[in-house]
């Protein structure tokens, strides 16, 4: 209830705002943004959030008009953009892999209105001009936390609780042990998929069996099947990473929650900044990208690792992380992992290598 | 098991002439022995070409005890010879004297000798099997026995609960599949009771009154139950899938309500070791340091079976539960004892909701039980609706539960969807394979309406 009055009050006064507006509006920029986020809030400590940050510091940079829409479930998706189409707003941001069939229709159906979707893959960039889909390199984000456990880790294993294998979370698990083999070839790493992104008690089931077998440093991708399984080998004593934002604030509770003392990074996309370039893009007048994707990546600070906090890591194991991260920025460093679909590179390499010491024979 | 009656009747039914097509049926343990056939022939030749002699397994129990190395080879091929023979001496034995060996049936009252040698021997192929896949998997490799016992039995504690409250439902005659339902209100109340005591008091009280809030909002949704199903008679099936999808929509929307401005890891109930039992090996680790749920889950086992067959009160519940008419007319209270049933069910599963956000997890998620309810009643039909028998349910599926995970990372070449499968793919066997005709109590699922009224 308090959402549709909130939303109305904000209408209400947008169009007051817009009216004017738009009988001046003859500039090639977009002045004014709307946001629909996935199932949940602005304020949820998820995409949404970061997206509705990102927004924000455009809106505030920039000058814009805003407003938001928090969907309540999957059914609403098209009724909140198509709310967003009729107040006229420019530019509409999506959140979410699960709004976009939703989204690329209406970007279909409405050629002068910009879409912006975090998460999303434009299929069809020459048809649809008018919509980005911010992609992110998570093998990176991977890449730097693995190398981060591979320098920490004093029993050389190591192990991570994922959820379901979509290929965002097959990219961090790749990328985190491509990450800590580049450190340590002999470490080992261990892993575990998990079918649901919603049972942190079977997270915690696996980070008490890997801690079984000697793992001290646990990395948990998986929604809160992830932080279930941070959570617990944090309170037993394991170092452990978090994954998507800095966890420090969320899962632990800013440090209140007990274990935070044992979380040395998390491996963070920059959903906001994603936001934030392709709204600066289309204010200046800018076409989206070409291919329809946008790509974080470390070479535009779209990823990157949390910092320390509470945890005690040694100050040249952070450099070291940051020479790492210097070296994927100017690209003198890959990961060997498909930055699309997660699979690893390495494999395709070894087989080419294979034919041509054969062809040498 | 006491609960077993002999069937009514005036007298015991004639024993049938025994017929070719008799022997030929196919029994159940026949498909089993058939299946250890298999296996015994796929471990005896495979086996040699996938393994060196050298090939050991590494069996850890935790720290300060000895790792035991099993040489992979020996070992599956003495398993193999053992499932080999018994399987071909079940076959023998279900073929020779018709009728299964293992399930007392009305075809063959009498066991022989062959029956008493292959029955036993395929209950320790049955068991055999589970440290053969093991070892297997983990040659060249090496795995820790006790921290697998240890997750296995605490993935069984919810499990276990509602099979307990599912008990104690049916029993007295009223279906309850809204059990997960129950424990996932249980889970989220529990955890926003936490949220919102924490801050007049220290959390470690707090955390208390959260799981006493999670057991009295699953007995608050057993009551809505028993009100729907009771006293107004609505199908028991239909009562439930009520209550499970009422959970759902109350749950998420008190987590996006009341959880999301907090949604930081809690503290969680902490184990509390057992002095001196917490020490034997393995044993100890397993059993004697667990957290209060978990033990709460055994004490629980104990009472429910304590008062189902041993006291006035379970014995007129296991009355109303097969014959409600003649209890009444006997003076019960039909209607009484199951809206108190029901709700002790209720409470049990609030209980189990308590285990998964406030000793498990320290956090609440949407539909977080994710079927363990379900499995709880699964395992219930395991033990013919006994406590015993389903807490072995329980540890069953919590124990395929932690195998799934193990193959995974033990690197078991097969694709992790496959492996997920597994605590999904051994229900099926147990449900259909293992348990035998499993009979509910006789009025299970009958609304019970007072003859000559209405």
């Amino acid at each position: 209830m308090n959402r549709y009055i909130r939303l109305s009050a904000a209408l209400a006064l947008l169009m007051l705002a817009l009216i004017p507006t738009f009988a001046v509006s003859a500039q090639d920029g977009i002045e004014t943004v709307c946001l629909v986020t996935d199932i949940g809030r602005v304020n949820d400590g998820t995409f949404n959030q970061y997206a509705y940050e990102g927004m924000m510091r455009a809106v505030e940079d920039f000058d814009l008009d805003s407003t938001f829409i928090e969907t309540q479930s999957q059914t609403d998706y098209q009724t909140n953009i198509e709310t967003c189409l009729q107040e006229g707003y420019e530019v509409i941001i999506t959140v979410g892999f699960l709004i976009a069939d939703a989204t690329a229709e209406a970007a279909a159906a409405n050629p002068d209105v910009y879409f912006i979707g975090v998460d999303q893959v434009n299929e069809d960039p020459e048809n649809l001009p008018n919509y980005v889909g911010i992609q992110f390199r998570e093998d990176q984000a991977g890449f730097l936390v693995g190398a981060m456990a591979a320098l920490m880790t004093e029993t050389n294993v190591i192990a991570g609780v994922y959820g379901i294998d979509v290929p965002a979370v097959v990219k961090f698990r790749h990328g985190f042990e491509q990450g800590a083999r580049y450190i340590n070839p002999d470490i080992e790493v261990l892993g575990v998929y998990i079918a649901s992104f919603t049972a942190p008690d079977l997270g915690a089931a696996a980070a008490e069996q890997f801690l079984g077998e000697g793992a001290d440093v646990i990395f948990g991708a998986g929604g809160s099947t992830g932080s279930g399984g941070t959570l617990y080998a944090a309170q037993n004593g394991a170092y452990v990473i978090g994954v998507d934002q800095d966890e420090y604030f969320t899962t632990f509770g800013g440090g209140e929650t007990p274990g935070a003392e044992n979380l040395i990074t998390s491996a963070v996309k920059r959903v906001d900044n994603g936001v934030y370039n392709m709204i600066e893009l289309l204010v200046n007048g800018e076409p989206l990208p070409e291919d329809g994707i946008y790509m974080l990546e470390a070479a535009n600070d779209g990823i990157g690792f949390a910092p320390a906090h509470d945890a005690d890591v040694p100050e040249e194991v952070t450099e070291r992380i940051q020479e790492i991260y210097e070296a994927l920025k100017d690209g003198s460093l890959d990961t060997g992992v498909d930055p699309l679909t997660g699979a690893l590179l390495e494999e395709a390499e070894a087989t080419e290598e294979a034919t041509v010491e054969a062809d040498e024979e | 098991m006491q609960t077993t009656s002999p069937p009514l009747g005036p007298s015991a039914p004639a024993l049938p002439t025994q017929s070719w097509r008799d022997r030929l049926k196919i029994t159940r343990s026949g498909v089993f022995s058939i299946l250890f056939v298999l296996f015994g022939l796929w471990a005896l030749i495979a086996a040699p070409q996938s393994y060196s002699p050298e090939t050991v397994t590494g069996l850890t129990f935790g720290s300060g005890l000895p790792r035991v190395e099993v040489p992979t080879l020996s070992f599956v091929t003495v398993a193999g010879w053992l499932f080999l023979l018994g399987g071909l001496v079940g076959l023998a034995a279900s073929f020779i004297s018709g009728g299964s060996p293992v399930v007392v049936d009305e075809r063959k009252p009498q066991a022989t000798v062959l029956d008493r040698v292959a029955r036993f021997w395929l209950i320790v192929n049955g068991i055999l099997i589970i440290p053969t896949i093991l070892i297997i998997a983990a040659a060249n490799n090496s795995t820790n026995v006790t921290v697998m016992l240890q997750v296995s039995v605490r993935l069984a504690t919810p499990i276990a609960l509602g099979a307990l409250a599912g008990i104690w439902c049916e029993r007295s005659g009223v279906v309850n599949i809204a059990i997960e339902g129950m424990m996932l209100t249980g889970a989220c109340f529990g955890f926003v009771a936490l949220t919102i005591f924490a801050e007049m008091m220290p959390t470690a009280t707090a955390i208390w009154l959260g799981v006493l809030v999670a057991v009295l909002s699953g007995g608050a949704m057993a009551l809505l139950h028993a009100w729907l199903s009771i006293t107004f008679r609505t199908d028991q099936i239909v009562s439930g899938t009520v209550i499970n999808i009422l959970a759902v929509g109350i749950t998420s929307f008190l987590r996006r309500e009341v959880l999301f401005s907090s949604e930081a890891g809690r503290e969680t109930l902490q184990a509390i070791r057992i002095p001196v039992l917490a020490d034997i090996p393995v044993l100890g680790d397993v059993l004697f340091n667990g957290r209060p749920i978990f033990y709460a889950m055994f004490i629980l086992l104990v009472v429910t079976h304590v008062v189902l067959f041993y006291t006035r009160w379970g014995l007129r519940t296991r009355a109303v539960g097969e014959n409600p008419h003649a209890a009444d007319t006997l003076g019960i209270n039909v209607i009484r004892n199951r809206w108190i049933n029901v709700l002790i069910g209720g409470l049990i599963a609030g209980l189990a909701g308590a285990w998964f956000s406030l000793e498990t997890t320290g956090n609440f998620e949407d539909n977080m039980t994710s079927g363990r309810g379900f499995i709880g009643l699964a395992a219930m039909i395991f033990g013919k609706w006994t406590p015993f028998g389903s807490f072995a349910g329980a540890l069953l599926f919590g124990f395929s539960d932690a195998l799934g995970q193990r193959f995974q990372f033990l690197g078991v070449p097969v694709p992790p969807q496959f492996l997920q499968m597994v605590p999904y793919i051994i229900t099926i066997i147990v449900l259909a394979g293992l348990v035998g005709r499993a009979v509910a109590p006789k009025a299970d699922g009958v609304p019970y309406e007072k003859e000559g009224k209405s």
